[in-house]
């Protein structure tokens, strides 16, 4: 109702535009006395400077509307101050708000030398305000002995536990404090935004039998998983970015017994698992954002 | 068959319009057109000299972490293109839990095991105090140019804004290092021997280096800069006999020399305080 409103309104406002232009000189029009009017010069032509200069530009108003005339001071309205408002940040150009946001990713281990667990993570958000989402990610693992392992216990005779681990799951929350704008070599403008996210969930995992393979087999169990990091998104376009993350999935790790038990206590699950290490397991994910909807409207138009 | 017959007009359809697109000519027009993407920027790096403090912790490290404290001096010839120098030194080493670790088994072996098979064979890769012959990084000088091709801003809680920009750099490092020296084969030295079996030597390592970074301005003379750096070369780290014996030099020998090292993609994270000289910078149009 409002735009047909005001399309009434812009009509009627060109009807009118033009009937005043009707009364101005056409460019075609015969000049009685032809001059050749210098612009560099003031008053160059006989008498239209100083008319301009009486009525400081206002001729025109003077014209139309004779009472509003004297009541316009060009210089006071100049000096007025506009109280206009600027924003820092016209229109955040990718709005996240009440929108769903897709993250697969590809994850790596940061802080493993022994045994490295990549492996596909997906993680599903909904920002409930431009800044603030909640979401749930869950991921799988694989797990590479890395020969750096084949090293230390060969040159030091030193046995290391390591665990394999299987999958993780957590609910999330994330928070959007920085975004930003990139002008690249001064050519094209993309857009980024860095968060922090933090979780609780689990995760599964096991120890290698690296210590007395032949007794032990050990079995997947979950353990509660806390998970705090920070990451950087770049936008492609307003529901397409790249997203680089770095996790780390904090929990309490069950590790295999350096010490093996004698007689037959040493086929006794009990004597497996030695002692309880709080691990850290940092991860840098790289993957890519998709917000649905596509597209969405903005609130006011600026 | 219909529906092939609908997708190939479609197709057909589709490649008669892309060739005249290509034969459209985009042309910008209007009062904005040929305009600069800003006006009036902050020209911060360019004439201008920038001095840097910097600390820098070095990252996944398997034996000894290491806190270099340096600074970085650089020339912008222009907003996006510098000349300059980086230069560190390792102010701070401290051992991981593995070194520790390995340290307090081979005590307990020597203690309880001594001259079992066990200890003669550790015995030429660990000496009395493990952290003692691990791999130091005691310098770096790196030349570097630096290339800055993202500038822009950033809000923080949508209540300050900080200019920013990104950039990348590289150059080639003299990386000042000390590292358990060569003994056994034709050296002269046991390695097994505890007074002088472990002794390290230094050398220089000359290295490619590069990463990317950020500088956020806080004002026209100031910044902070967060930055990580690469810097792959081979060194023993842990003072280990690791390779040298067939098949293909994989196993140890009972030498320590040049055989030994291993490549290592050494890395970094660097955070800066940069001052800029002169104080104020150049605008733009």
């Amino acid at each position: 109702m409002n735009q047909a409103r005001i399309g009434l309104c812009v009509a009627a406002g060109l009807l009118l535009a033009p009937g005043y232009a009707l009364a101005q000189e056409s460019e075609n029009a015969p000049v009685d006395n032809e001059q050749v009017v210098d612009l560099d010069t003031e008053g160059s032509v006989d008498g239209a400077g100083e008319e301009d200069a009486d009525l400081d530009g206002l001729g025109d108003i003077c014209a139309i509307d004779p009472s509003a005339c004297p009541t316009v001071d060009m210089d006071d309205a100049a000096e007025r101050a506009l109280g206009e408002q600027m924003y820092a940040v016209q229109q955040i150009y990718a709005l996240r708000h009440r929108r769903f946001e897709i993250q697969p990713a590809w994850s790596f281990s940061l802080n493993d030398q022994f045994v490295n667990h990549p492996g596909p993570v997906l993680a599903l958000n909904y920002y409930i305000t431009n800044v603030m989402a909640v979401g749930v990610s869950g991921g799988y693992y694989f797990n590479n002995d890395l020969s750096f392992n084949a090293q230390v216990r060969r040159a030091a005779r030193v046995a290391v536990p390591l665990n394999e681990y299987q999958w993780q799951a957590a609910v999330n929350f994330t928070y959007v404090p920085v975004y930003g704008k990139f002008a690249g070599f001064s050519d094209f403008i993309f857009h980024y935004d860095a968060y922090v996210v933090g979780g609780v969930g689990a995760l599964s995992d096991r120890p290698y039998a690296v210590i007395d393979p032949t007794n032990r087999t050990f079995d997947f169990k979950p353990k509660l998983a806390f998970n705090a990091g920070v990451g950087l998104r770049i936008f492609f376009n307003r529901w397409f970015a790249a997203v680089l993350e770095v996790r780390d999935y904090i929990f309490n790790d069950e590790l295999e017994a350096t010490t093996i038990a004698t007689g037959t206590a040493k086929t006794d699950e009990s004597t497996w698992y030695g002692e309880s290490k709080l691990t850290n397991n940092i991860q840098a994910q790289v993957g890519v954002s998709i917000f649905l909807p596509f597209s969405w409207e903005y609130r006011l138009p600026k | 068959m219909r529906r092939y017959m609908a997708g190939l007009l479609v197709l057909v359809g589709l490649g008669a319009v892309s060739q005249e697109a290509r034969a459209q000519e985009i042309q910008l027009t209007g009062p904005l057109a040929g305009a600069p993407a800003v006006r009036q920027l902050r020209l911060h790096r360019e004439g201008r000299i920038e001095v840097a403090p910097s600390v820098s912790f070095t990252l996944l490290d398997e034996y000894q972490r290491t806190i270099l404290a340096g600074a970085r001096v650089n020339y912008n010839l222009t907003d996006w293109f510098a000349v300059g120098l980086w230069g560190a030194y390792g102010a701070v080493q401290s051992t991981t839990a593995l070194s520790d670790h390995i340290q307090t088994v081979a005590e307990q072996r020597r203690s309880t095991e001594d001259g079992s098979l066990n200890d003669r064979l550790v015995r030429p890769n660990v000496g009395p105090k493990f952290k003692d012959q691990l791999g130091t990084m005691n310098f770096v000088l790196a030349p570097q140019l630096t290339a800055v091709p993202f500038r822009g801003k950033l809000s923080v809680f949508e209540t300050f804004f900080v200019d920013t920009d990104a950039y990348f750099f590289a150059g080639p490092a003299f990386v000042g290092l000390k590292e358990r020296a060569n003994c056994g084969g034709g050296s002269g030295v046991d390695c097994s021997d505890f007074n002088t079996g472990y002794e390290t030597a230094s050398r220089m390592a000359i290295a490619p280096t590069f990463g990317l970074g950020f500088t956020f301005y806080s004002g026209d003379w100031m910044s902070f800069g967060l930055e990580w750096r690469a810097l792959p070369f081979a060194w023993n780290t842990g003072g280990f006999d690791t390779k040298g014996r067939n098949p293909d030099e994989r196993f140890p020998d009972g030498v320590i020399d040049e055989k030994d090292r291993e490549f290592k993609f050494n890395q970094m994270l660097s955070i800066s305080v940069g001052f800029y000289f002169p104080q104020a910078p150049r605008i733009s149009d």
